[in-house]
């Protein structure tokens, strides 16, 4: 769920902004880095933002019967690490505000936080976590990518809570509000988006060990995939 | 992609892009400093106007890519709409009225002035215009390569659900999500590869460094740009003092 052009106030635009900038600064640093390492990565980098793109456009059957379109947070972190999902979601929400008019410019900064901050450190972590708890490989990634998704659609909630407070009730009743309306259509969204990365790690491992193999956050137990 | 083509099939295709974007911007302040949600409305029919009247913007294109913002707001309208008290009960909040005045007037015209520049401007262009404002190179690289290579993913997911659906790919829903994800797998190798391919030509070419790309020469950009920065004023001016 984008939030649409000039929905937040100015203030919270720029101070959203301001709070996705460090992770920006942070994630191309460690772009940098890798470039230099890896100098072939600059292309694959590349190839990986215009994939999270088309991933987001494709329908995705959901649970309630209707059909949505997946954030590809949690496949994007998992195949390419949280860091790197940063510049390259900074890139795809970019280019969704300019090619799609989904998102906006001034709601560039919260969306990001929610989208390419959010969701892919939960993902990740998550994934991580589950790995060192010995779960079994699909379970890591749907849990992964369904918590993942629902971090990120939360954390627009608590965007929208905290910019339009409720008169009665304050932020936490606001909450209720937004993350209660948004949930109908999210929670199924977030199961099928689990099942649908679920889908694709198994279809890698069957088809293409050894590219899965070469990941960083699948490297660690490569002899389980 | 629909606003891609009306970005290259607009009037105002040869102005400059420094100039839309000015008067995006100033769209956009105009949007934020409007005085009530009349004035914000006001701003966003004359932006509309701009794009459809000025740089011949079909109406219906405009109307159709408004509609997933507006059913957005729509929905985040009818949350402020109710008001939850204590006890965590719901109740109509009429005196949410004039917030939600105030917040549709705004989106609506901050989403007009995001339109105006996106229909009217290239993407190719808009990099263009990044790169002169000094973003860094790393990003610029990403946005080239992701704009080129989503051309081709498009390309990649349109045959391959194509065939996918010949073999009765999505007869029940079961089957559609094991398609979906067999497509994202198959697309997910194909990163990989092509990046390896897209590697080794721009080795075969020296290639080992930033992205490099000869920016269009735009005529009458100063002339151009000082029209858009005016009636920019003017459209800030319109939202900051009539009522």
């Amino acid at each position: 769920m984008h939030i649409m052009e000039g929905f937040l106030p100015v203030e919270h635009a720029i101070g959203w902004s301001l709070a996705s900038l460090p992770f920006v600064a942070w994630g191309l640093r460690s772009v940098r880095r890798r470039l230099r390492e890896q100098p072939e990565q600059r292309m694959l980098l590349g190839v990986a933002a215009a994939f999270s793109f088309v991933l987001s456009a494709l329908k995705l059957p959901s649970l309630t019967g209707s059909s949505s379109h997946p954030t590809g947070v949690g496949l994007g972190a998992l195949l390419f690490g949280p860091l790197a999902m940063v510049p390259v979601g900074f890139v795809v929400l970019l280019f969704q505000a300019l090619l799609l008019a989904h998102g906006g410019l001034s709601t560039l900064g919260a969306n990001l936080f929610s989208m390419a901050v959010v969701g892919p450190f939960v993902a990740a972590g998550l994934f991580r976590l589950g790995r060192r708890c010995g779960l079994p490989l699909a379970g890591c990634v749907f849990i992964a990518a369904a918590l993942g998704d629902l971090a990120t659609y939360l954390t627009t909630s608590i965007q929208l809570a905290w910019a339009f407070p409720d008169p009665a009730g304050g932020f936490i009743a606001s909450l209720a509000k937004f993350g209660g309306i948004f949930a109908i259509t999210q929670i199924p969204l977030a199961i099928s988006e689990g099942l649908l990365t679920v889908l694709v790690v198994n279809t890698l491992a069957r088809f293409n060990p050894e590219e899965l193999k070469g990941l960083a956050l699948f490297a660690r137990r490569g002899a389980r995939v | 992609m629909l606003i891609e083509q009306a970005a290259y099939g607009n009037r105002w295709r040869q102005v400059c892009p420094q100039a839309k974007a000015c008067f995006a911007l100033a769209g956009l302040v105009a949007a934020f400093v409007a005085v009530s949600p009349g004035a914000a409305l006001r701003v966003a029919v004359l932006s509309c106007m701009v794009s459809c009247l000025g740089a011949g913007v079909p109406g219906g294109l405009y109307l159709r890519l408004a509609a997933p913002a507006s059913g957005f707001l729509a929905l985040s309208c009818l949350s402020l709409s109710v008001a939850v008290d204590s006890d965590f009960t719901w109740r109509w909040a009429p005196d949410a009225l004039p917030e939600m005045a105030a917040l549709a007037g705004r989106s609506l015209a901050a989403l007009a002035a995001l339109l105006g520049l996106v229909l009217t401007t290239p993407l190719t262009d808009l990099i263009g215009l990044l790169r002169r404002l000094r973003c860094p190179e790393v990003l610029l690289d990403l946005m080239v390569l992701c704009y080129r290579m989503l051309f081709v993913f498009s390309q990649a997911v349109h045959d391959t659900r194509t065939a996918q659906q010949a073999r009765l790919g999505d007869v029940t829903t079961r089957h559609g999500l094991r398609s979906l994800g067999r497509l994202a797998a198959h697309l997910a190798v194909q990163v990989w590869q092509r990046g390896h391919a897209l590697h080794l030509a721009a080795l075969a070419r020296n290639g080992d460094g930033a992205l490099r790309f000869l920016a269009p020469d735009f005529a009458h950009a100063g002339r151009d740009t000082a029209v858009a920065a005016l009636a920019g004023c003017l459209l800030i001016a319109l939202a900051r003092w009539t009522v």
